[in-house]
């Protein structure tokens, strides 16, 4: 039976533990090709107008795969950490897919995976459901269970120790690691594929830094952090970029020169995250340079270039001028 | 302590009649105006909803007017309505004003700060017959004020005269601001249905129906969706709303969770299988009832950005067609201006007395 798993949303976070699982199962897994003009353009035409740029691109790759496979792979990821949820369209994603392409309930796999009320076991309650799809051997379906659960740890750990998941996934020709670093937070979706992204961690590292995302962060570290905010936020996502945020902006790292935050356009969460982090930075002594970008389907590469090469100018200039900058004594 | 909060409807007319039985000194904001809104714009961040930035004007207004204190609501997500309060909190503080912001949140997060804020919401003394008392007066008070709108919405096509339903409606609105004892208050109610009853109607009954469903604040709030009910009573049209705070204030308690409200989740599940947050589901099943109720159209109305609703908004596509039911999509923000909308609900009204004229009668034969 082929699975079709569309290459977006958090296909960069969750690709290895549903692509293992999938196949221990006995499915033959295909996954759509890396997001290009074409799928872009096919996800802005069925995607309603409003809608935040990701989820368009998602529908694009859905559209890629739709008639080659016989199950699409669209699980409903309500939430895969304990109390948190995910973002609603999320939630609503299998819903959204299911009524824009007709789909019946025998072309979809939309099983619910929630983690929010009692934890793994009650994830893992999803995905035996979903796996009882393939076979009804419950002990075929645990080790199946066990051997992706393994998979992905050994990725989160790729992850962490800063291989970047198109590398993974794709083999793409990873990065020659530079001295200076950026703090670049945002969505899995937006920082993993160039494509949507416009290559925006290259052009980083073309301009002499190398990048930190939250998937390099210890997860320990984040949520350490995350305990000081008063409430944080609804989603795991954003909660992860909060908390990779604050952390390197209590406990400096010398290396960490500034802070990108990447956002697209219309995303519900990081409109509020994203001015907590920039109320934070404002608020923080000698400060990092902070930089947002927006970005959806009308973004300019150029605008984008000029914007980057304009902070990271910012940054060399705080950099060569920061002890005349905050020190009353400096010779000036 | 002089508390401010946000305006929704009649709140203000609520919790006035709440407040002074508890002790506590409420200002209430101005009424929400071009100012109010641009206040929340200029401090709010860019991208969030809408509803954020009128209740930060508020807040911002409520404070010059002398308030001390802000009440405000929390929930737990995954709309962004529950982290409002952290938000506001945070802009308010960065503003300079020193206020104490009292944010009544879910049990989920800590009993002690719910209880604590519940405390301070109730005037400082938690005596349960007080609470009570004053509760009880000002619920039914709530329910009063939503039952003369709806009165309003559905009378508006019907009367000879509107001007006169309108005086009779804000008239006992205005009264009820100043009400003290439920005797009191009775009378009120027994006035406003005798003189409602008398008003003079058209001989005519066969109005076009359409329903408002959507966001519970933009869909209710009129200083902010431009009157819409209003503009359709003027065009003829019976009107129904689908959302109402009282509904929404129940069902925050699961046991009290209204047949309703589960009906109309049933009724979206072959659509929308799971709560999104916010109203998102209850739009879906609201739409398919409207549709089966035999409503001429719906009227969608949201904040730009609404995560929910633009869940929502992406299945109802698909109701539309299931169900051949005109769904008219208005997203409000403050770029919307009133007399595209205007043109866009007028046409949405041909629209449907054509449909009824031809298509309908095409269909009986």
């Amino acid at each position: 039976m082929k699975v079709g798993i569309p290459r977006g949303l958090l296909f960069y976070r969750f690709y290895f533990f549903w692509k293992t699982f999938l196949e221990e199962l006995g499915a033959e897994v295909i996954t759509s090709p890396p997001t290009s003009r074409y799928i872009v353009q096919k996800g802005l035409t069925y995607g309603i107008e409003e809608i935040c740029f990701p989820v368009k691109v998602f529908l694009g790759h859905v559209l890629a795969l739709v008639d080659r496979v016989d199950l699409l792979f669209v699980p409903r990821m309500v939430s895969f950490y304990p109390g948190e949820y995910n973002c609603p369209k999320i939630l609503g994603l299998p819903d959204i897919v299911r009524n824009l392409f007709h789909l019946s309930p025998e072309q979809i796999i939309d099983e619910e995976i929630n983690a929010r009320n009692r934890g793994m076991r009650e994830a893992e309650m999803g995905l035996i459901r979903l796996g009882e799809r393939f076979t009804s051997n419950r002990r075929k379906i645990a080790q199946a269970l066990q051997k992706a659960e393994k998979v992905h740890r050994e990725y989160r750990q790729q992850l962490q120790s800063g291989v970047l998941p198109e590398t993974l996934i794709d083999g793409k020709q990873s990065l020659l690691p530079k001295e200076e670093k950026v703090l670049l937070l945002g969505h899995t979706y937006l920082l993993n594929d160039s494509y949507i992204n416009m290559n925006v961690i290259e052009k980083i590292n073309q301009l002499g830094y190398s990048i930190v995302t939250p998937d390099m962060v210890p997860e320990d570290r984040i949520r350490l952090f995350l305990k000081k905010v008063p409430k944080p936020s609804f989603w795991t996502i954003s909660n992860e970029i909060l908390g990779t945020a604050l952390s390197y902006l209590k406990e400096r790292d010398p290396k960490v020169k500034g802070l990108v935050h990447l956002v697209s356009f219309e995303c519900g969460p990081d409109s509020l995250v994203g001015e907590l982090i920039g109320r934070w930075v404002k608020k923080e002594e000698q400060s990092l340079p902070y930089l947002r970008l927006e970005i959806d389907e009308h973004t300019g590469e150029a605008g984008l270039v000029t914007r980057l090469e304009a902070f990271v100018d910012m940054m060399r200039w705080r950099d060569s001028n920061l002890e005349s900058h905050f020190s009353p004594f400096a010779a000036s | 302590m002089r508390a401010t909060f946000p305006h929704l409807l009649h709140l203000d007319i609520v919790l006035g009649i709440l407040y002074p039985t508890l002790g506590v000194e409420i200002v209430p904001p101005p009424p929400i105006t071009s100012r109010t809104i641009e206040i929340g714009v200029e401090h709010a961040p860019q991208n969030a909803c809408f509803p954020l930035k009128v209740t930060l004007g508020n807040f911002v207004e409520g404070i010059e007017r002398g308030a001390d204190t802000v009440f405000m609501a929390g929930g737990v997500g995954p709309c962004r309505f529950g982290y409002y309060g952290q938000i506001q909190k945070i802009i308010l503080e960065d503003l300079g004003y020193d206020v104490q912001f009292v944010l009544i949140d879910h049990p989920r997060f800590g009993w002690r700060p719910f209880f604590q804020a519940l405390k301070t919401m109730a005037g400082g003394r938690f005596s349960f017959p007080r609470v009570k008392k004053a509760v009880s007066l000002a619920w039914k008070a709530l329910v009063f004020t939503e039952e003369l709108e709806t009165q309003r919405r559905a009378l508006r096509c019907q009367v000879v005269n509107r001007a006169e339903l309108d005086m009779v409606i804000d008239g006992a609105l205005q009264s009820l601001r100043k009400v003290e004892s439920g005797s009191e208050f009775e009378r009120i109610k027994k006035e406003a249905w005798s003189d409602l009853s008398a008003l003079e109607r058209k001989k005519e009954n066969n109005f076009l129906k359409v329903g408002i469903v959507g966001e519970i604040y933009i869909a209710q709030e009129t200083r902010i969706n431009f009157q819409v009910e209003k503009l359709l009573g003027d065009l003829g049209v019976y009107v129904h709303n689908s959302v109402s705070t009282a509904q929404y204030v129940l069902n925050t308690f699961p046991v009290l969770k209204s047949k309703e409200k589960l009906e109309a989740w049933e009724l979206a599940r072959p659509y929308l299988k799971r709560f999104v947050g916010g109203e998102g589901i209850d739009t879906v099943g609201s739409t398919i009832r409207y549709a089966q109720e035999g409503f001429d159209g719906v009227v969608h109305l949201y904040p730009f950005t609404c995560m929910p609703e633009i869940v929502a908004k992406s299945v109802l596509t698909q109701v539309s067609r299931d169900f051949d039911l005109p769904v008219l999509h208005l997203a409000i923000d403050e770029h919307a201006g009133e007399a595209g909308l205007v043109t866009r609900v007028e046409a949405f009204v041909d629209v449907l007395e054509r449909r009824r004229k031809y298509w309908k009668k095409a269909e009986g034969e």
